[in-house]
């Protein structure tokens, strides 16, 4: 048979392969399944529940008492003020505390790294409640740091520095530093050595090589390291309720007052609730100024 | 499973013995006994539990971290594990309220020498309590001399004496009481001024005069003995056996039943407990005056069946430093549960707002 | 845009360790006004380290950098001045390409609109225009190329450094970019030093090459000078392609290859042994019986491989036991590669001009 010209050639097996593809796609969508039943089980499904436990009132009808009473009692306002307060406080913290650490652990040579991010990641591998305790060792009025203080002359009686707003920044900011220097190490890490060196050469000095380069590469990770660090302060119990003194009522706080005391759990979904979208409307307010996808994926 | 080592009396050993010999015919499931951690549990496993497990031959399983939402958890999504809760007597109230108790079989448990008000028809009482005004003995004096504090007004009064304060934090069982005593309402009066919106927000606006010199909230017993025991308060209100293991720790700390709340703790059986018949068998045998009559040895917290006193061996000192002892109930204030059962929310809420401002 | 303030380069002494490794050791170098020099070594040599040093990023321990009459060794890279390409562009991502090549005019507080106008000038001499909005990422290789350059020559410095610019382009685009550069090199008319471990590019682009190895200068010369007078085994070796033949002296200074007698008399009598570079190209294939004369060495042997390139052929030619010389010839008409079949025994010349003689390692 002469060879021609034979348009039908580049469509040979064409079906078979389409067909094929179809074939793949569909047992990569049923390998994901199992991944997405568990997520719909363990994240989907009680989230619902909560929104439905929240409208639903003692005798099992449909009511708005729960959020209702928020608005009667001013408390509730309160404590969420105080808790997006302090979250912002101990974020902004750890941002103050964390950036210079993640960028000196940066610029060492990584054997050195190594061993200063062990000592970052220490306070990971003790009890929370340690921690929050050994705090309260420290910073009471008859605790280490005012002893020593007073013993060398820096104040004369004892300075409040726990069972307030200041101990419970101290011990959460403490907690959560890790979670803003791991992100931010891992952003800086990715930044070349030669942009510094290109900034200078283009006749930038050190500061503002600094602030025109370094700081906007490593921004990602700086807002992904926050918005953890963010998001995580909002749910903190234990901490507040120990250095905080009971002055410090966050809403995880008030939770467990109205599960352990009235055994209401509308009411306390109520509250999560209320939680869950106040802080996605900070995250989708905070997004319209940074883009998360980038800072949370790297991705420009 | 609890050991059967401890012993503190020898007659009730050898009835142990006794008992777990002629008890092999009555093998049933064991029960789960839940109470909280610290002092508290330690001496109800060495006054109650250990030997009356022995003497009824009834296996128990010892379980910390008792709660009543815990309780009312595990009756509304019906898997309910635990037999026998330890709880206060208002949480009991509310979750009997609820309808998360079982109702006690007082044809099984003997309280016929049990004091009249501390067992209900949910729960019954274990131990008694009082909601005192404890302080730091090296700055106002040991209890009874001559300038100590002696009344709820004393607390308040922070030009006498001057100093850091600590009162409850997120819950407002026994917050009220004394601020409205502080503000001269009689004791046998408090909980009718209680009993409007206006008394609750009085008794507020109390604390709120005095919350300047409150350095710290306490949130559980453990805290209230620690405080002490550090020195960071000078005054605190809390529950007067914590305060008396404080002292054994060497904590600078004394106080006063002058006008404190009268309060127990008690036993309650969940909804549905797995193992309802021999459950309220042990609470029966737990509720005997010989096993009370050990409590004191362990924690200043007194029987609440009055027939241990007669049979404790117990010094005379010890006893009378039982809130339930005769000379030691006068002076104080029992606690409302009428009052807790039908007012207790809306205080908690105005509470919480007071401690948010 | 002929640049009248570039300035020579002038380098006495430049001493850099590492440790106890001579990163560079006691280097001279003048490097002229305008002038194209590269510094052509292979990796290890030390020609980063003394581009770093010119640029400013690393300190040297001893020695003398000036710009024109200024010393420049102890100021900081940022107020020297220089542009500088670096071998992996450096590029700002979070800059568009009009950002990027604007940044050191923003640093030197021009205007915005004079920014505008030099940025799109650069890109037209890079043949950018319009591509100024576009984000870095969305460039291709050869793009980016274009604006690391553009913005390593928009603030009009005195001085342009290139770090190894081409190499991670492809071949193609590479040989293009070569003949770009130098025509943007001869439109600026700045000193640019140019580093190198690729021989061709160095030949190809440089007014001087500065062969660079072990932290030392072993030659710096034109490219002719360096390709056709090696002073060195190594210079001779690295650049182009060689056969080495070791040369034996006679009583009266002759120097010769066998039979051949290669040179009437040792270029520099205190040096006793030398070698012969022949560079395969410059070889030619003889027909018939041809010997050496006045004008030509002839050598004599037998084929070993023959290779046919396209533009060339390769062989290699066993002309005794040990010693096998490589050759290449046009593959035009008359070029008599057919004369190269394997085994057969074949004749070439080397013409004397064509001659190059070093003296042997280890010998001065």
């Amino acid at each position: 048979m002469p060879i021609s010209p034979d348009i039908e050639t580049p469509m040979l097996h064409g079906q078979e392969l389409q067909s094929q593809k179809k074939r793949e796609e569909w047992v990569l969508l049923g390998l994901s399944l199992p991944a997405i039943f568990v997520i719909a089980l363990v994240v989907i499904l009680p989230v619902g529940w909560l929104f439905y436990l929240s409208f639903v009132d003692g005798h099992g009808n449909f009511s708005l008492e729960h959020y209702q009473k928020m608005v009667e009692y001013k408390s509730y306002a309160r404590v969420f003020i105080t808790t997006f307060k302090v979250s912002a406080l101990t974020t902004l913290i750890c941002i103050v505390l964390g950036y210079p650490i993640a960028y000196f652990l940066a610029a060492l040579p990584s054997r050195w790294s190594g061993i200063f991010m062990l000592a970052v990641l220490l306070p990971f591998w003790t009890s929370l409640l340690v921690r929050t305790y050994a705090w309260l060792v420290l910073l009471q009025s008859k605790g280490l740091l005012n002893d020593l203080a007073i013993q060398i002359g820096l104040w004369d009686s004892p300075v409040k520095l726990v069972h307030n707003m200041t101990g419970t920044l101290i011990g959460m900011a403490h907690i959560m530093l890790p979670f803003l220097v791991l992100p931010l190490y891992g952003a800086m890490k990715k930044i070349e050595p030669d942009m510094m060196q290109a900034a200078s050469n283009l006749g930038a000095s050190p500061v503002r090589a600094f602030f025109s380069i370094y700081l906007p590469l490593s921004v990602s990770g700086l807002v992904a390291g926050a918005l953890i660090v963010f998001v995580l302060c909002l749910g903190f119990y234990v901490t507040p309720a120990v250095l905080g003194g009971g002055r410090v009522v966050m809403v995880a706080t008030q939770i467990t007052a109205i599960l352990e005391h009235q055994f209401d759990w509308g009411a306390a979904s109520a509250l999560g609730v209320v939680l869950l979208l106040a802080t996605v409307l900070v995250l989708y307010l905070a997004g319209r100024f940074f883009k998360f996808d980038t800072a949370l994926f790297g991705k420009r | 499973m609890v050991k059967i080592l401890k012993k503190n009396s020898r007659g009730v050993f050898i009835g142990g013995v006794v008992a777990l010999l002629c008890s092999g015919s009555v093998a049933a499931e064991p029960i789960t006994v839940v109470s909280w951690g610290g002092s508290y549990g330690a001496a109800q496993d060495n006054a109650l539990f250990n030997d009356a497990s022995k003497n009824s031959g009834i296996e128990i399983n010892r379980e910390s971290g008792a709660s009543m939402s815990k309780t009312c958890l595990q009756v509304e999504s019906n898997s309910v594990s635990w037999d026998l809760v330890v709880t206060g007597s208002g949480g009991a109230a509310a979750a009997a309220a609820k309808g998360c108790l079982e109702k006690i079989d007082y044809s099984v448990v003997d309280v016929s020498d049990f004091y009249p008000n501390l067992y209900t028809d949910y729960c019954v009482g274990s131990d008694v309590f009082a909601t005192v005004m404890a302080w730091n003995t090296d700055k106002y004096g040991e209890p009874g001399s001559a300038n100590a504090p002696k009344s709820w007004a004393d607390f308040w009064d922070v030009e006498k004496f001057p100093g850091k304060r600590s009162y409850r934090a997120n819950n407002v069982d026994g917050a009220l009481e004394p601020a409205l005593m502080a503000d001269g309402v009689p004791a046998d009066q408090v909980y009718e001024v209680l009993s409007t919106r206006a008394g609750i927000e009085r008794a507020i606006n109390k604390i709120r005069e005095l919350k300047p010199h409150i350095a710290v909230f306490w949130e559980s017993g453990a805290m209230q003995a620690q405080l002490m025991k550090d020195g960071e308060v000078d005054m605190i209100t809390g529950w007067n056996g914590r305060f008396d293991n404080a002292k054994k720790d060497g904590a600078k700390v004394g106080y006063t039943f002058n006008q404190a709340l009268l309060d127990y703790d008690c036993f309650a059986m969940p909804k549905g407990a797995p193992n309802k018949e021999t459950a309220m068998k042990f609470l029966a045998e737990i509720s005997k005056a010989e096993y009370q009559a050990n409590l004191p040895f362990h924690i200043t917290y007194g029987p609440t069946n009055k027939k241990a006193y007669e049979v404790t061996t117990a010094p005379k000192e010890l006893l009378e430093a039982l809130p339930s002892h005769p000379k030691n109930v006068p002076l104080m204030m029992p606690i409302s549960l009428d009052w807790y059962a039908n007012h207790r929310a809306e205080a908690l809420e105005l509470y919480m707002e007071l401690l948010s401002e | 845009m002929n640049n009248s303030t570039a300035l020579p380069i002038s380098i006495r002494g430049l001493t850099k360790k590492y440790g106890d490794l001579n990163a560079l050791n006691s280097v001279d170098l003048e490097i002229k006004s305008s002038e194209f020099l590269t510094l052509l070594g292979p990796s290890g040599s030390g020609k980063t380290t003394l581009l770093m040093a010119i640029a400013g990023f690393n300190r040297p321990d001893a020695g003398s950098i000036k710009f024109g009459d200024a010393e420049m060794v102890l100021t900081p890279p940022h107020k020297r001045d220089v542009g500088m390409v670096f071998q992996s562009y450096a590029l700002f991502p979070h800059m568009t390409v009009s950002e990027n090549i604007g940044f050191p005019l923003k640093l030197r507080g021009l205007a915005a609109k004079e920014v505008m106008g030099r940025v799109d000038e650069a890109l037209a001499t890079v043949q950018l225009s319009g591509l100024g909005d576009r984000a870095i990422d969305q460039l291709s290789g050869g793009q980016r190329q274009r604006v690391a350059l553009a913005r390593a020559f928009v603030f009009r410095p005195r001085i342009l450094l290139m770090d190894e610019p081409l190499s991670a382009l492809d071949k193609k685009l590479r040989e293009h970019m070569q003949i770009e550069l130098k025509q943007i090199h001869r439109q600026l008319g700045v000193t640019t030093v140019y580093v190198t471990h690729d021989q061709r590019e160095a030949l190809t682009m440089s007014d001087r090459i500065a062969v660079i190895n072990h932290g030392e200068l072993a030659q710096v010369d034109t490219p002719e000078a360096i390709y056709n007078r090696p002073k060195d085994q190594f210079v001779a070796d690295f650049i182009g392609e060689s056969t080495m033949l070791s040369l034996t002296r006679g009583g009266d200074g002759r120097l010769s290859f066998g039979s051949e007698i290669i040179s009437s008399s040792s270029p520099n009598p205190s040096v006793s042994k030398w070698s012969l570079v022949v560079r395969p190209e410059r070889l030619h294939l003889l027909e018939g019986d041809v010997n050496t004369s006045e004008k030509q060495v002839v050598f004599r042997g037998h084929v070993k491989e023959y290779v046919f390139q396209g533009e060339t052929a390769f062989a290699l030619i066993a002309l005794d036991d040990v010693t096998i010389l490589s050759v290449r010839f046009g593959t035009g008409a008359g070029s008599r590669i057919q004369l190269l079949e394997p085994g057969a025994l074949v004749s070439v010349g080397l013409m004397r001009e064509d001659i190059i003689l070093i003296p042997q390692e280890g010998q001065t």
